[in-house]
């Protein structure tokens, strides 16, 4: 048995140190290329959006790799989420792969309880201690690539010499990813936030910052959106991100059942304009802009084109009262990087004026 | 004399301008820039180099334009800036408290909001050509009507037929139905500058505030049908600022003036024998990852002067 599952930023570490740890034997598909869009788009329904497009190519790549049991989140939720696996499934067996869909669901209460229960199905044989031990080894990755991650949108923008951070980054992704102890991982960690709080700085720099949020997918997966964290560091911009997949499961396995929700503060914010949830991350979009509307210079709005929650949360983003620049961006399959680029300065343009001038405004 | 060279390389068109000392335009371009901008840039300062008053010495460069990076390459630019960020510029230098600038030229158009002399905002069309010149171009050639006399055209119109502008395809297939049923020309090309300035307002400009005064600049803005279009809709006068079809050019000269002055420290221009220069451009796939980027590649000489085009700055890093 071959475990494989799509990717979606760095989720792929976690899962390969706890199937690693598990003995389990998998697959991780190639990361996201032209390949795999390539084939997700032409074996998708045209109107699909890019989540589904990407993580299908990923599932086809797994299985040329010899993947037959895949691994794929669901959701009974307002988005097309919902839907994935029950398409991708027969796509992929028309396609000629017999291989299982185990599925996930997103929408349970208890997703904690739900995931280990899928790590005991996919490993039989692993005792319940074991399985938790696996587990709790790729969680510790996944929050200290997490907290790596802040450090590297803090340097990027107030480097000396552009791209060292990122450089380190992928280092340590690297290194984390092949860490094969809690002790060596410690000692990763430890190196990379001492080497990434070395790189020579800039300490007059006061860079603007930019607030992303959108649909969590095409946030946190850097082919998606075409690497816009690491071209806003290059334009000296300050990224700040409040959706992280490590955050999300966090709350989502432990805290939410507790009662606990990350999230309150902004959904009431958006209150005024918003009063219920409209699938996707559509509600946060639009909170995330009211709360932070006096700390952020300008936001970024990414959604996939055609997705429903977010083309909600557009409209309404784009005519609150807190007003700050928000610039949208729809990604899929069309969209060309020139193009993008293009506006991302321009926006940058226009936040450093404003920038410029409420600096000279409040002494 | 000091002069400031401007030079916006979009993909339909190339425009170079000349501004002196007091930021006055000397001159200006208007090329196609067939799919071959270096050709087109080179023969665009051979142009200057004619038109360049005698002892007048070029003292910055800009380049806009989504050619804008080749451009700086090939010429020595000072500045390279956005095209959103040069309109906003030259708008702002001929009418001071311009609002709200609509651009439309013939592959997109944008919007920009202008407050207290600063841009607040800015929209761009996205996924769709419908509100763009090549709309009104195609549409053009469909009745058989040269794009330069469409404008006129349509101000005779009497009684405008509503034609539905969302998409040029459904556009196209209601502009045939109305000329079926019979009516005039000039009726459905004013509707077909109604149904432009609609689709502008409803996508481009959706969720901004079009305060007076509205600056109309780019290409589009020579069809007269469509300034009065936007007027009956905005209810507001549309003000044509000089050289409407160059002022993205204009901007990047501007701020190229602005530049050198500020820096003090001469102009990076290589000089005319630019024209001359036999500049070679070529493309390989990169093997380093599944990405299969298309690495592009300026070479001057056998000397690679650039690349671009990877996801990741492998090549970017290696000597040039």
């Amino acid at each position: 048995m071959k475990v494989g599952f799509p990717h979606g930023g760095n989720i792929y570490i976690p899962l390969r140190t706890l199937f690693r740890e598990l003995g389990v034997d998998c697959v991780v598909p190639p990361p996201n290329s032209k390949r795999s869009l390539n084939l997700g788009t032409k074996y998708s329904p045209e109107g699909a959006c890019l989540p589904f497009k990407l993580t299908l190519g990923n599932l086809i790549e797994a299985c040329e790799e010899g993947a037959d049991l895949l691994v794929q989140a669901r959701g009974f939720g307002i988005c097309r989420l919902g839907y994935y696996t029950r398409i991708q499934e027969p796509i992929l067996h028309d396609l000629g792969y017999d291989a299982e869909v185990m599925k996930f669901t997103l929408s349970e209460n208890f997703k904690f309880i739900g995931i280990l229960k899928l790590f005991k199905r996919i490993c039989d044989g692993a005792s319940w201690l074991r399985i938790l031990r696996a587990y709790h080894f790729g969680m510790s990755k996944f929050r200290d690539l997490d907290e790596i991650e802040r450090l590297v949108q803090r340097v990027r923008p107030r480097e000396l010499e552009r791209g060292s951070a990122n450089r380190l980054f992928l280092e340590a992704t690297h290194a984390i990813d092949d860490a094969d102890s809690m002790s060596s991982l410690k000692r990763i960690k430890k190196d990379y936030i001492e080497k990434l709080k070395g790189i020579p700085q800039d300490p007059d720099a006061d860079p603007i910052t930019v607030g992303i949020a959108g649909e969590i997918y095409v946030v946190l997966e850097p082919f998606a959106n075409m690497d816009i964290e690491v071209e806003l560091g290059k334009l000296g911009v300050e990224v700040r991100r409040k959706l992280s997949y490590y955050q999300w499961a966090k709350y989502n396995f432990y805290l939410n059942p507790l009662g606990i929700n990350e999230w309150r503060a902004v959904r009431k914010a958006a209150y005024p304009y918003l009063r219920r949830d409209v699938g996707g991350d559509g509600w946060e979009s639009v909170g995330e802009k009211v709360l932070y509307s006096q700390e952020y210079d300008g936001m970024i709005h990414l959604f996939p084109f055609t997705c429903m929650p977010e083309t909600v949360a557009q409209n309404i983003m784009s005519s609150t009262k807190e007003h700050i620049p928000v610039l949208s961006i729809a990604c899929d399959e069309q969209m060309g990087k020139v193009g993008m680029l293009t506006r991302l300065e321009a926006f940058v343009d226009l936040l450093e004026h404003r920038h410029c001038q409420k600096r000279r405004g409040t002494p | 004399m000091d002069v400031y060279l401007g030079v916006d390389v979009g993909s339909v068109t190339t425009k170079f301008v000349l501004l002196d000392g007091d930021a006055q335009l000397i001159f200006s371009l208007y090329l196609r820039t067939q799919g071959k901008p270096i050709k087109m840039i080179q023969e665009g300062l051979n142009c200057v180099k004619g038109e360049i008053p005698t002892g007048a010495n070029i003292r910055g460069i800009g380049t806009t334009g989504s050619a804008r990076y080749l451009a700086g390459i090939v010429l020595g630019a000072d500045i390279i800036k956005n095209e959103i960020t040069c309109q906003a510029i030259a708008a702002l230098h001929y009418v001071p408290d311009v609002q709200t600038v609509i651009e439309i030229g013939g592959q997109d158009s944008k919007i920009i909001i202008i407050r207290d002399g600063i841009a607040v905002d800015f929209g761009m069309n996205t996924v769709c050509a419908a509100g763009t010149g090549s709309f009104l171009d195609h549409q053009a050639l469909r009745l058989s009507i040269e794009i330069e006399e469409f404008g006129e055209r349509a101000l005779q119109s009497h009684n405008p037929v509503r034609i539905a502008g969302r998409c040029t395809v459904f556009a196209e297939s209601d502009m045939i139905h109305k000329q079926q049923m019979g009516h005039a020309t000039e009726d459905i090309l004013y509707g077909l500058c109604q149904a432009m300035a609609r689709n502008y307002l409803n996508n481009i400009a959706l969720g901004k505030e079009v305060l007076h005064p509205v600056v109309f600049q780019g290409g589009v803005a020579f069809n007269r049908g469509i300034i009065r279009a936007f007027e009956e809709i905005l209810e507001t006068k549309i003000i044509v600022p000089p050289h409407h079809e160059v002022t993205g050019a204009i901007g990047a000269a501007l701020l190229a003036r602005e530049e050198v002055i500020e820096r003090n420290n001469g102009t990076k221009f290589r000089g005319f024998e630019v024209s001359n220069f036999d500049y070679r451009v070529s493309s390989f796939e990169c093997k380093s990852c599944p990405n299969r980027c298309e690495i592009a590649q300026i070479s001057l000489n056998g000397k690679i002067l650039a690349r671009w085009g990877g996801r990741c700055d492998l090549w970017d890093r290696v000597s040039t």
